[in-house]
Parts: structure tokens; C-alpha cells; sequence
């Protein structure tokens, strides 16, 4: 360290331990690889992103600044809430109200000498292919089922083999109470999100008429001030489970039912809970989670050692128990069972033409499509008003209704599985 | 990094699949195919009783379903539900409203449905199908049981025949103790 | 009716949460209030080494949640390399104490939180192990400089009844081990709700059975509304009755006879409706099974049951064993039934029925409480003690006896460089987790535990040879190290030194083809983990030690709070394979 010949190899004394696993090979690596300076490099330009800057998201930007990544990019939609500063520990109390992605991203900057970290203060929905494919890998943190779906998607559609840089693994963390798992996908080479998604278990509920007529539970008086009454009293008003006004209107409410009933246990915080649908939280969960998918995003980044194969889960609520596994992907899963296919049309052919020639085609002869752009329904055999709302669509010339190189899907009733082209004019 | 890409182009080698060009045009998403899917497979079930329109064809995800119970008590009647399903569908389940104020044990004054498939018991692998059944069948077989309108329900459970009287009041229009509900009689 | 009058009072007082409980809102949900005073009251004690960053982060993951007091031991100054792996520090710390800065920087995670450095080594801190009485918890980061340190903070945590954490965190593996008092209790174990809980529908007492009656008496003859809202246990009661009847008053006993139970109860319903079925009916059938069960206690009762100090109270008997001997009793009087826990699950049922049927499982629970209590405090006259046990406590463990957990402490294992490990009754079973795992077709994680303690032995060696080299002393006491015509040699290195000292299970105490641990497969693996040790160089990676960190830190918590199950007693993480296993060692 004293023999600084240069300031890179300066700079390098403080990844010395880091380096003892980037200039040597162990004895699981991969044979084929070459560790040194190529693999350092590679990981110092690596550009990922990491979504959700929330109790995971803090701690992955962390360990990615602390893994050797020099550029990443966070993206969250969401500010900072006091109940927030049990675990997420960018966070201090004076930042309540601030944007999470930005707050983060300038803490970790701050304190890793060297790493540059770019916030997005927003929802992943408004950036395009063209953003995700800068990255190298994506880091998830979420909480929402749907915006996983989302970024799956997103990534299993940008897959083009003749470009191998578009596959983009995609890590996912997930966390509730003492448990949690950590998965690794390679969007069309494993199973993605959308081939597990049932392991999602969906929320429990209740039935409708329970809470109108028979409440037993405190959590059934509760539901129905917040689906029943509201509606009824406050129409009006949007209900917004972060006011408290609102959650105590809803309390109150709450508990005069539970007395008319004769039912104990209706509080405020179990008000908040089943409203906001609360899942219990704690950094140490975070922390174990975060950083198993960063350990993943390293072992990718660099080959220094195989990575999960490909689904990790943990709980801590007896003992400790781990079960790592791997998923089938699904043959009919509707995002990575059938990629869309290039199709080159004449964009002069009608639609009715289009569809003609769908019949004849060698892998799967479309008697009766139905199809569609993500913006049109473009002609739809069912239901009736439908057909008819379409119909005049059979006309039109295939250039009036897509663009060039836009995504069309297709379904037909003899097949379970829907198609997806991507239609190519031929000039 | 280097090393999936090796091996994604050997598993593309080994399918031989056929290459897709990039694009960034927006992609048809898996909640759309899976209700343009669901909506080609009601074929068999709307039939004269039921009909669908959409305000926006372009939009599948929104739309009206009309029932017209041809028997049973609401016969002749015309029952408007608004269907609005997000893109987190097949995982959510849809969500269903009846736009008009009507006197039946399972729905109550503000258009809630109380049915199993639509809360508890949704799975993903229900479809909208399943849902208009289910529909379709509170008119044919109001369930006095486990109701959301209360008053209606036991108005049922204790007077079958006054409760028939009462569907047809509300149904023209009338009120029904004392509350007015919408006229739903054919055009 | 529809007139409404609008109200002019004012709004009642905001029984809103205060500001404690907003900050701390998604924890309470898993430990409440009891836990987290009892996270506040604990003082954490980090004897720091190595790199170090696996104990800071242990420390993050205990601030946040808002642990009374930390005190972090730390020999050395910041360095360069540093950086490059410890979140809680910056480039002004350079040069600085370690256990200073390190401190600083983790405070301002929780104001609320009294943090304290101390820059020793932890030899020199544990000079005096009294000095370890003023902690509840002490994580000591492995390896220690030799054998003997570890030796001396294991025997005095187990003398003052402190657990002790030794965490272990190298390159892509860690470990760590678990010292809990000789006797560590659990009553609050948190079980899986769907785990069968004792509703007493085969020793139904009068109140139940009355109200049964009530419900059930003309199940013919009811509405179908009324039909369809008898409560689940009041129809398997009823069934039950007529099941007996017809049986000389036995209960369905077996599988058979309970699948038969079943059909009889699906029988009831009725069909000619909407539904084709009847819900509370379809709950019945589907609770047979699980219902009809007669008392029994699980394991770890079971091992409360049977200890001494379950049966023969002594004058300072923890409030615990008090408790636990009262159960005993009234497990013993009332032919093998626990006190009735009181909780009722959900069910399809009238809310006014439900809630009576409630009512009527709460004042049983609360009339098995207060026997449990006259026990408790007749115990409490005979040993002569002054201040009563709680009721509160009494009653938690009345709800959760069957859940209870009493875990027994083991002291650490040290891999001495002077002696062979003795394994003694443990032996059988680590030789049974190899071959199981190797029976499922698994690798057994069990030889990285194994490298651990070859990579303490080595550490330990190391010290002592250094030691002899400055104090010239006798050197053939010390295996592994030759005099060859008066030179000293030079010290193996881990990798080398690693298969001098493979620990093997002693032959004595299981006569098998010994040592078992040398499998070929244990071995394979046991070599890949001292290589890729070895290729680490005692570095630490962030990403493991930020794990490590959080599942110490989830253990930890679980300890403080007597919440939840903590391991017994060794964990190790393999971040390659990002597999964990446990190990009772």
C-alpha cells in the first residue's frame, strides 16, 4: 500500500479482501474462469439497478457498494414514514416526507468512497425498455406482487437471443416477520416470477355477507367499516390508509360495531393493520434477505463462485431453517411458456388477410383468433358486442392498426396458451 | 455475466428458436391475454340471458355485464355489474359492482356482491366465466342464508311470497320499507 | 328510523399509537410490547475481531429495533481495508479506534440507544472475566487469539447464567454457536396457528355441553337458516353424542372410525339448497381429524414434565419451574388435559353464538387458571417465598403450555491444539446427520462446522508456537510442531494444518469403524471448505457477514425477548451453496 505506484493500485488496499476473491480462484469457481484484473473490471462496470429503496432496498445498496459495484441506480416511488426507521437505516428522523430512492441513494454515496448511485424518485412502469436494458442485472426489493410481474415481464420480453446482453437476471428478495426467501431468475432460461406466482400465497378474506351480517372477529369489524361503511358515509372522500384521521374514523366505527356485537379486541394498531394490510417487518429479516440476493448479484457479476440454483427460503421462527431448491419453469407460463415470435407481413395485407394466414401457419393453425396490441383490441371472436365493435378492424390495412415491430397477442380456443408476434413490415 | 450469456446461446442453439428483433414498443401484458382469453371462452355461457359492452373496446379490462334472468323472481329484470380488473389479474380477482340499487338479499344499497369467488374463495385459476355463473345464479336462487341486504334476507326467509311482492316493486321502481330503488324493467 | 339526528359531541380523545409505537410499529406486530421491553432493558456486549464487520453488523440489526445498550470491544485502529468491507465507518476514521468509530456511526441509527466503546483487545477486556457480569448478552467474534480465551468467557457466561454468542465469519462461510443457560425456558414459543390447538370436544365440560344441547337438540326440526349457522363444535358434539349412543358410549378411536364419524356428520347436511351443502357442516367434516384426538402433551412438555426440577420445588426454584409443577398437577388430575388454552378459532356461526360459545371457552380457560394458581401459591407458601409470581405470568403459561419449550445449554466446543476433541455424547448423532444427509443423496453441512474448529485449533496452535519461539519452552508437548536438530519450524499454514487436526469422533463411545466423520464425502467437502477458507485468508465478505449479521442478530432478539425458538445450538451458512444447517452439538 505504501508503494503507490499509481492511484489505482492504491485505491485497491481497501478491496483487499475483496480481491482475495477476485485474483484467486476457489475450489468450486468455474474452471473456465479467469480471475484478476478482467473480473474486476467487469464488476466495476457493471451497471445494475436496484428497485425498491425501502427495508430491503437500503440494505442491498449497501452491500452492492460494499461488493465492488461502482454505478448503480435506485428506483422508488415512495417517501420516508417514521414506522420506517425500525429497519430502514439510511433513514434518520428529520427525513420523514423525503423520497426514499433519493435519501438512500446520497447516504450510501456518501459513506462508500467512490460508488455512484442514481436515484429515480417514481414507479418502474415509467421507465421503458430502453432504461432496463443499460443494466447489467436488476435487484428487486419489493413488497408488491404486481410490480414484480411487472419488471418480470418487462425482462422476460427484452430477451433477444441475437443479442446476449439483453438477458438481464433479475434477483428477487421478499420478507415478512422472521421469513423470507431470495430467488434468482434468468428471464427465458428458468422459471420466472409469473411460472410462481402460486407460491405467493393470496391474502385471506372473508366473505362479504360475514361482515355485513354475522362479524365474530374484531378483524370483521374492522373490514366492514373499511368496506361497508366507509362507502356508505364517505363516498366522497378517498380513503387514504396513511391519514389518520381517516384510520381513526375508521376505528370508531370499527369499534361501535364490535360493541354492538359484543366482540373484544378491536384497537387502533389492529385497525391500521388490516386496512394497510401491514406485514410485520424487522431489519435483522432485511438484512439476511438483502443480502443473500446480493451474494447471488456478486457471485453473477464476478463467476467467482456458482450461484443459487434457484430459490432460497428462511425461517427463523423456530430454529433456523433454509430450504433451497429449484423451480420448474412452466411450460405454459403466460410470460416465459411462449416468447413472442418475429413475423414478417405485408403491412398493405388487410387484417382479414392477416388472420387467413394465421389458419395456415405450420405451428399452431389459428382457426378462430382473437387479437390484440397492449393499446387495441384489434378483432375479438367473442363476446358478441365485442366482434362487432371490431369487426370494421377487418378491413383496415395491417399499417393503420400496428406499428412496425409492435407486439400483437393472440388467443384462440383451441389452444390453452396465447401467442405473441412481433410484427415486421416487409419494405 | 459472461458465462450465462454462453450459456443462453447454447440453450437457443440447442431449441433452434426462432429470433425476435428488439423493439420498445409496449407489450401486450399477461392480465390482457388472460381476459381476452376469458372473454372468448364465454362463448358458451352469455347466451340471451347475458351480454357484455365495453365503453372502450380498446380497454378489456372494463366492462358491463347485463343479466336478464329469463326465470325465477327477477325475471324480466335488467341488472347492470361493472367489471374492473387490474393488471394484477389473474392474482387479484376482479372487482365487480352493481350499478344499480336493487332489493336482493346478496347485494347490498351501494352495488356490493356478496359471492364466495369473488373474495374468499378466488384462485387464479378461476375465470371470468365462473364469476357470471356465479352471478347469474344469485338471481335464480337469492340466498337468504348469508346475505348483505339484511332486511331483504329476512324478508325472504319469512315470507317467500311478500318477498316476491317486494322484488317486483323494487324492480319498477318502488319503494320497499321505505327505501326507493331503480326502475330495472325492460326496455 | 331513517331520521338521523346529527350528534354534537366532541370527538372523543385519539387513542392513536404514541410515537414509540409508530417508530416501532412493524416489530410490535411480532413481539409486542413484553418483547420489546425486554429488548430495552438487555445490554449487548460485541468482543470484536478480525475484520469485524459480521459483529457491526449484528449490532445495526439490535439498534434499530431499539436494544437497551451496546458496549463494543475492539483492539485495533481503522485501517485502509476497512473501508472497503465496514458500513459503519468513513474516511475520517482512518487511524481511529475502531471500536470508537464504529460505535459512533452505528448510534445515530437509534438516538434512543446507549452505545459505549472500549479499545481492547479481548484478552486484555476479559482479564478479569467479572468484568462480563455487567452484560445480559455477549457475542464474542471467533477466531479468539487462542483456545484459552474462548475457554475462560465460555465458563464464566455459563457460572453467571449470559449467553454467549461465538460467531465465526470467514470468505463465503460462517458460523455460529449458541450458549444458553443450563436451563432456558420458553413458554411465549409463538407456534404456526394452523398447529392443532386442544378444543376439548372429547372431554367437554357441563357449560359446553348445556349449550350444545341448546343449539343441537332439534337440529331436525330448525330453519334452514338456523341449520346452517350451528357452530362446527356444537354439530361434532352433538354427533358425537349420537355416535356414542350407538357404541357403548366410545368416541371414534381410529382412522377408520373417524373417516366413518366424518361421513355420518356430512350426512346432516342439508343439500336442497343454493349451495348443495351446508358451510358449517363442511368445517365439521373437515375438523375430525383434527379435533378428535385425546389429550396428549408434546415432547418438550413432556421433558419439562419429567425433570427434577419440574417435580421437587426447591427454595429457589424459578418462577418457571414453580408454574410448570402447578401444570403438572393439574395435568395429573384431570386424566392428562392441560389447562384449556381459551382460544376459539373462527367459525360460520350466529356473531350472538359465537360469542357466547366464546364466553363459555374463556371462563373455563380462566377456572383451569385459577387452579393452576391455587397450586402456584400453596408452592409459594411451603417454600417460603415472599413475592408472588405474576399472575399475567401464570396465565401465558396456562395458554401456551402445550407450545412450552425448555432448551438445555451446551458449552461451546474448543478445539484445543494440546487436546483431541472429545465428542463424547454427541458422537452417534453428528455420525447419523452424515449418513442421513448422505442417504437422501444430500451434502451435510456438518464439515464446515468441522473446518471452523480445525481453523480455531489452527489459531490456537499458531499462538502457541509463536508464544514458545519467544520463551523458548519444551517443544515436543505440542503435536505437530517437530524439533528438527533445533530449529524451529515454520508454522503450517491453515490449509496444511487443517488435516493434521481433522476432528474425528471419539471410537470409546460408539463402537463403529471410526472415525465416521472421514467419509469420503464429508471429506470432500471438508477440503473445498478449507480451501475456499484458506483462499479468504480470514477476509471477510460484506454480503456474508451482513447475513450472518442478521440471522445472529434474529437469534439474538429471540433469546432476549424469550420469544419465539432460538437455535440449539449451531448454525453454520455455506454462501455458495446459500444453504444453512443446525446442528445440536
Amino acid at each position: 500500500m505504501e508503494t503507490m505506484v499509481n492511484g489505482i493500485e492504491h485505491s485497491r488496499e481497501r478491496w483487499r479482501y475483496l480481491d482475495y476473491f477476485l485474483n484467486k480462484p476457489g475450489p468450486t469457481s468455474d474452471p473456465e474462469w479467469l480471475p484478476g484484473e478482467q473480473t474486476i473490471n467487469s464488476l466495476e462496470t457493471s451497471k445494475v439497478l436496484v428497485i425498491g429503496a425501502g427495508g430491503l432496498g437500503c440494505e442491498i445498496l449497501k452491500n452492492l457498494a460494499l461488493s465492488g459495484f461502482k454505478d448503480i441506480h435506485v428506483i422508488d416511488m415512495d417517501t420516508i414514514d417514521v414506522s420506517n426507521l425500525n429497519r430502514q437505516f439510511l433513514f434518520r428522523e428529520a427525513d420523514v416526507g423525503k423520497s426514499k430512492a433519493e435519501c438512500a441513494a446520497a447516504f450510501v454515496e456518501k459513506r462508500v468512497k467512490g460508488v455512484k448511485i442514481t436515484p429515480f424518485n417514481g414507479k418502474i412502469q415509467d421507465k421503458d425498455e430502453d432504461y432496463y436494458m443499460q443494466f447489467k442485472m436488476i435487484i428487486c426489493g419489493l413488497d408488491s406482487i404486481e410490480a414484480r410481474r411487472w419488471i418480470n415481464a418487462t425482462l422476460v420480453g427484452m430477451v433477444d437471443t441475437e443479442n446476449p446482453e439483453s438477458l438481464k437476471p433479475l434477483i428477487d428478495g421478499g420478507t415478512e416477520g422472521f421469513k423470507g426467501q431470495s430467488r434468482v431468475i434468468l428471464p427465458t432460461m428458468n422459471s420466472c416470477i409469473e411460472c410462481q406466482l402460486d407460491m405467493h400465497t393470496p391474502r385471506a378474506a372473508v366473505p362479504l355477507c360475514t361482515l355485513a351480517t354475522i362479524p365474530r372477529q374484531p378483524a370483521h369489524c374492522i373490514e366492514w367499516a373499511h368496506i361497508i361503511a366507509w362507502e356508505e358515509h364517505r363516498k366522497d372522500d378517498i380513503l387514504d390508509t396513511d391519514d389518520p384521521e381517516h384510520i381513526t374514523w375508521l376505528y370508531q366505527k370499527a369499534l361501535a360495531r364490535a360493541q354492538e356485537f359484543n366482540i373484544p379486541g378491536v384497537t387502533y394498531s389492529m385497525t391500521q393493520g388490516v386496512v394497510k394490510n401491514i406485514i410485520p417487518a424487522i431489519a435483522s429479516t432485511n438484512a439476511i434477505i438483502a443480502a443473500s440476493c446480493c451474494n447471488e448479484a456478486f457471485k453473477i457479476a464476478t463467476s467467482c463462485n456458482p450461484w443459487l440454483q434457484n430459490y432460497m427460503m428462511y425461517s427463523g421462527d423456530d430454529g433456523v431453517y433454509t430450504y433451497t431448491f429449484e423451480t420448474e419453469q412452466k411450460e405454459d407460463c403466460p410470460v416465459c411458456g411462449n416468447l413472442a415470435k418475429s413475423l414478417t407481413v405485408n403491412p398493405n395485407m388487410t387484417l382479414q388477410e392477416f388472420i387467413d394466414s394465421l389458419g395456415e401457419r405450420a405451428e399452431a393453425q389459428l382457426m378462430k383468433p382473437t387479437l390484440r396490441t397492449e393499446e387495441k383490441s384489434l378483432y375479438s371472436q367473442f363476446p358478441a358486442s365485442l366482434r362487432e365493435q371490431t369487426a370494421p378492424n377487418l378491413e383496415k390495412r395491417l399499417s393503420e392498426l400496428v406499428e412496425n415491430g409492435e407486439e400483437i397477442g393472440i388467443s384462440d380456443p383451441a389452444f390453452a396458451i396465447a401467442f405473441k408476434y412481433k410484427l415486421i413490415f416487409s419494405s | 455475466m459472461l458465462k450465462i450469456w454462453s450459456m443462453k446461446q447454447q440453450q437457443q442453439k440447442d431449441a433452434n428458436a426462432e429470433s425476435a428483433a428488439g423493439t420498445k414498443k409496449k407489450k401486450v401484458t399477461a392480465a390482457q391475454l388472460r381476459v381476452q382469453k376469458d372473454l372468448a371462452e364465454l362463448e358458451g355461457t352469455l347466451g340471451k340471458t347475458m351480454k357484455t359492452s365495453f365503453p372502450d373496446p380498446n380497454d378489456i379490462l372494463n366492462f358491463i355485464l347485463t343479466i336478464e334472468p329469463d326465470e325465477g323472481m327477477y325475471k324480466g329484470g335488467s341488472f347492470h355489474f361493472n367489471f374492473a380488473i387490474n393488471q394484477n389479474f389473474p392474482h387479484d380477482p376482479p372487482k365487480v359492482k352493481c350499478t344499480q340499487k336493487i332489493y336482493h338479499p346478496n347485494i347490498d344499497l351501494e352495488g356490493n356482491v356478496c359471492l364466495n369467488i369473488l373474495r374468499e374463495d378466488w384462485k387464479p385459476v378461476l375465470n371470468l366465466n365462473a364469476v357470471i355463473v356465479g352471478l347469474q345464479f344469485l338471481f335464480l336462487e337469492p340466498n337468504a342464508s348469508d346475505p348483505l341486504n339484511k332486511e331483504a334476507a329476512e324478508d325472504l326467509r319469512s315470507n317467500r311470497e311478500g318477498f316476491k311482492r317486494n322484488v317486483r316493486t323494487s324492480m319498477s321502481g318502488g319503494a320497499v320499507k321505505n327505501e326507493q330503488y331503480e326502475r330495472v324493467i325492460g326496455r | 328510523m331513517t331520521t338521523m339526528v346529527e350528534r354534537t359531541t366532541t370527538p372523543p380523545p385519539l387513542q392513536g399509537p404514541t410515537a414509540k409505537e409508530k417508530k416501532y410499529d412493524r416489530q410490535l406486530r411480532l413481539w409486542a410490547a413484553g418483547g420489546q421491553q425486554a429488548l430495552e432493558d438487555a445490554k449487548v456486549l460485541l468482543l470484536n475481531s478480525g475484520p469485524g464487520v459480521v459483529g457491526v453488523e449484528t449490532l445495526k440489526n439490535l439498534i434499530l429495533p431499539g436494544v437497551g445498550n451496546y458496549t463494543i470491544v475492539d483492539e485495533v485502529d481503522v485501517t485502509e481495508k476497512d473501508l472497503g468491507v465496514n458500513f459503519f465507518l468513513e474516511e475520517s476514521s482512518l487511524g481511529k479506534s475502531r471500536a470508537e468509530e464504529s460505535c459512533k456511526y452505528l448510534q445515530e441509527l437509534n438516538l434512543e440507544v446507549n452505545g459505549n466503546a472500549i479499545q481492547k483487545s479481548t484478552e486484555s477486556f476479559v482479564e478479569k472475566p467479572s468484568v462480563l457480569d455487567n452484560y445480559t448478552l455477549i457475542i464474542l467474534i471467533g477466531p479468539t487469539k487462542d483456545c484459552s480465551i474462548l475457554e475462560k468467557i465460555s465458563q464464566h457466561a455459563q457460572k453467571s447464567s449470559i449467553p454467549l454468542f461465538y460467531v465465526h465469519c470467514v470468505g463465503f462461510f460462517s458460523h455460529f454457536s449458541v450458549q444458553l443457560p443450563a436451563q432456558f425456558p420458553i413458554v411465549d414459543t409463538h407456534p404456526d396457528p394452523a398447529s392443532t390447538q386442544d378444543l376439548r370436544l372429547l372431554n367437554p365440560w357441563p357449560e359446553l355441553l348445556i349449550f350444545a344441547r341448546e343449539k343441537t337438540g332439534n337440529l331436525p326440526f330448525q330453519r334452514d337458516h338456523e341449520h346452517g349457522h350451528v357452530p362446527y363444535l356444537l354439530l361434532l358434539l352433538h354427533y358425537l353424542n349420537v355416535w356414542k349412543a350407538a357404541r357403548d358410549g366410545k368416541a371414534p378411536a381410529n382412522y377408520s372410525n373417524k373417516k366413518e364419524f366424518a361421513a355420518m356428520v356430512a350426512e346432516g347436511a342439508r343439500k336442497n339448497n343454493a349451495e348443495g351443502g351446508e358451510e358449517n357442516f363442511d368445517e365439521a367434516t373437515a375438523n375430525v381429524l383434527k379435533s378428535l384426538n385425546p389429550p396428549s402433551i408434546s415432547s418438550g412438555l413432556k421433558e419439562v414434565f419429567e425433570s427434577d426440577d419440574c417435580r421437587n420445588l426447591r427454595k429457589g426454584s424459578a418462577n418457571f419451574w414453580i408454574i410448570a409443577h402447578a401444570i403438572n398437577k393439574f395435568h395429573a388430575a384431570h386424566n392428562g388435559l392441560l389447562p384449556l388454552p381459551g382460544a376459539l378459532p373462527d367459525m360460520k356461526a350466529q356473531s350472538s353464538d359465537y360469542i357466547q360459545l366464546q364466553n363459555i371457552y374463556k371462563a373455563k380457560a380462566h377456572s383451569d387458571f385459577a387452579e393452576v394458581t391455587a397450586t402456584v401459591r400453596r408452592s409459594e407458601k411451603d417454600l417460603d417465598i415472599e413475592s408472588p409470581i405474576d399472575d399475567k405470568e401464570i396465565e401465558a403459561f396456562c395458554k401456551g403450555a402445550q407450545f412450552v419449550k425448555l432448551i438445555r445449554g451446551r458449552p461451546i466446543r474448543i478445539a484445543k491444539s494440546t487436546e483431541t476433541l472429545d465428542w463424547s455424547d454427541r458422537a452417534g448423532a453428528l455420525s447419523m446427520e452424515l449418513e442421513n444427509q448422505k442417504m437422501m443423496g444430500l451434502e451435510s453441512l456438518l464439515p464446515i462446522y468441522f473446518a471452523f474448529l480445525a481453523l480455531d485449533r489452527h489459531h490456537d496452535e499458531t499462538s502457541r508456537l509463536e508464544q514458545s519461539r519467544r520463551e523458548p519452552s519444551p517443544l515436543k508437548e505440542i503435536p505437530g510442531a517437530r524439533d528438527v536438530s533445533g530449529a524451529v519450524l515454520p508454522v503450517p499454514n491453515f490449509a496444511e494444518a487443517a488435516h493434521f487436526y481433522t476432528p474425528a469422533v471419539d471410537p470409546e463411545t460408539e463402537p463403529k469403524p471410526w472415525p465416521r466423520f472421514d467419509t469420503p464425502e464429508a471429506r470432500k467437502t471438508f477440503d473445498n471448505v478449507v480451501k475456499e477458507l484458506d483462499r479468504a485468508d480470514g477476509a471477510e465478505l460484506h454480503n456474508i457477514s451482513a447475513l450472518t449479521g442478521g440471522m445472529v442478530a434474529q437469534e439474538v432478539i429471540k433469546v432476549i425477548t424469550k420469544q419465539y425458538v432460538p437455535v440449539d445450538n449451531t448454525c453454520v451458512f455455506d454462501g455458495i451453496a446459500s444453504k444453512t444447517a443446525v446442528f445440536n452439538i
